[in-house]
């Protein structure tokens, strides 16, 4: 068995939207290298109940890094410091003994923290409502087959369609740039017939909103990609460029 | 017309334009380097006067290509100052600590992370060398000098020397990420042309540092004319 871990953990602490933040010290001990990051978390707010503390809130739900719940800056990096993987899948043995970690909220004007390291990210679920969906009325659900779509297609739509809008691009992102999120949204869409009748509605409102957002621009710099735990590619951000000059300059649909 | 206006102050529209300004800006870079490396044609400076000459006698087309490129740069200024402002309001709290989860590259701070420090050097840089050549306001030359002569006379001057080697090799760090990155903000990629671009990129931010800074380093600190 490996030997157990204990860590210094600076961790922000927030009462409320309002108040004023700040970092608090806690030393945690004999952590499992087993455990995930969030039981390590949960260990430290049975800790923090027992000495009659107020616990530290995070987001988490399926905690098998499906569901996108999760996520928060750990040593400056979303999602820590392992590729592809969310917070909640991330294994302590990826920390040495001794080690601090600092853990902040995302940080973006459009994810307020709402407490300690729980983000209000209600800006990705405007974008989603102004146009990430199909409404036209297309009866049950055809025979397989019926609709022949080839693989080459269906591959990078679900590709893009795995995006389980945790917020770490836009938390990666210097600009804090919601670009990632949006392509892959759009691009679900795009790249299938399904997505054809409302495609350049659909491009232009997810843009209007994500600007109204007060999101940052895109400038390229695809760290984005890197922090994304379920590595959606930055062709989905050149796609929606794409889409939406085509959407602006050849569709009839007004912006 | 309204739909034009939202088109062009959308974040993409700006991301756009932006990608069209700078690729015309790299094609006015060509035909500068064009012009600039006859310097190096060992006739005593003859292809170079004639080149310039030639340029200076269209008395029409002159003006309306000067005017144009200040239009052209200043329009790319806007735009990065700013996207640059709605970037820094995308996040008024910054973290305590960010780090990139990239394979880290060969250079520490990689091009698209510092395009705006890169951008007002190559500014300053360009105030100095409009200061110098267009308006000739430190370093005064003979009455009926040539072209050649003039060049080589104000690249011995020690700040324009260093000032023009730092400034074009930092232009070419600019475009390295700007050549390439115009192409993705144009929405063109694909699994062919993409790899392509980005080597072209690299060979383009080559080409334009080292080309333009090879003039003061031969001029200023190796040639004897």
């Amino acid at each position: 068995m490996t030997a157990k871990l204990n860590l210094t953990l600076k961790v922000w602490r927030q009462v409320h939207a309002k108040a004023k933040g700040e970092f608090k010290t806690y030393k945690v001990h004999d952590i499992s290298p087993d455990m995930s990051f969030l039981e390590m978390l949960d260990e430290l707010n049975n800790e923090l109940i027992r000495k009659g503390e107020e616990p530290v809130a995070f987001d988490h739900d399926c905690r098998e890094g499906i569901c996108g719940t999760c996520g928060m800056m750990i040593n400056g990096q979303a999602h820590g410091p392992e590729r592809l993987t969310t917070t909640c899948q991330l294994h302590m043995r990826k920390f040495k003994n001794g080690d601090t970690i600092v853990i902040e909220p995302w940080r973006a004007r459009a994810f307020p923290v709402l407490r300690d390291l729980v983000v209000d990210r209600g800006s990705f679920d405007r974008i989603q409502q102004a146009g990430g969906y199909t409404s036209i009325n297309v009866g049950n659900a055809p025979d397989g087959n019926s609709v022949p779509i080839p693989k080459t297609q269906a591959d990078p739509a679900f590709a893009s369609a795995t995006c389980l809008g945790c917020g770490a691009c836009v938390a990666a992102c210097k600009n804090a740039s919601a670009m990632l999120f949006v392509g892959a949204k759009v691009s679900q869409f795009a790249l299938l017939p399904q997505g054809q009748p409302e495609r350049a509605q659909r491009a232009l409102s997810m843009v209007a909103q994500m600007d109204e957002e007060a999101f940052g621009n895109c400038t390229n710099t695809y760290e984005c990609e890197a922090a994304c735990p379920v590595g959606i590619s930055v062709d989905n951000i050149a796609r929606l460029n794409r889409e939406y000059i085509r959407a602006s300059v050849c569709s009839n649909v007004m912006p | 017309m309204n739909w034009l206006r939202k088109v062009l102050v959308s974040s993409i529209g700006k991301k756009v334009q932006m990608g069209i300004s700078g690729l015309l800006l790299c094609g006015f870079l060509v035909a500068h380097l064009g012009g600039n490396l006859l310097l190096f044609v060992p006739d005593g400076g003859k292809a170079y006067n004639e080149y310039a000459h030639a340029l200076h006698t269209q008395k029409l087309l002159l003006p309306v290509a000067e005017i144009g490129l200040v239009v052209l740069f200043a329009w790319h200024l806007l735009l990065a100052l700013t996207t640059n402002k709605d970037n820094a309001d995308a996040r008024p709290v910054g973290y305590a600590l960010q780090c990139s989860k990239q394979e880290p590259g060969p250079i520490a701070k990689p091009a698209s992370s510092v395009m705006m420090a890169t951008g007002a050097v190559v500014f300053l840089f360009l105030i100095l060398h409009l200061a110098d050549f267009r308006f000739e306001l430190r370093n005064h030359g003979s009455e009926g000098e040539e072209p050649f002569a003039k060049a080589a006379r104000l690249l011995k001057d020690p700040i324009t020397c260093v000032g023009y080697i730092i400034g074009t090799l930092v232009l070419g760090y600019h475009v390295l990420h700007g050549f390439q990155s115009a192409f993705q903000s144009l929405g063109l990629n694909h699994p062919k042309y993409t790899p392509l671009i980005k080597q072209a990129s690299f060979a383009f931010a080559i080409l334009v540092g080292a080309g333009f800074a090879s003039l003061p380093l031969w001029f200023g600190m190796i040639s004897r004319h």
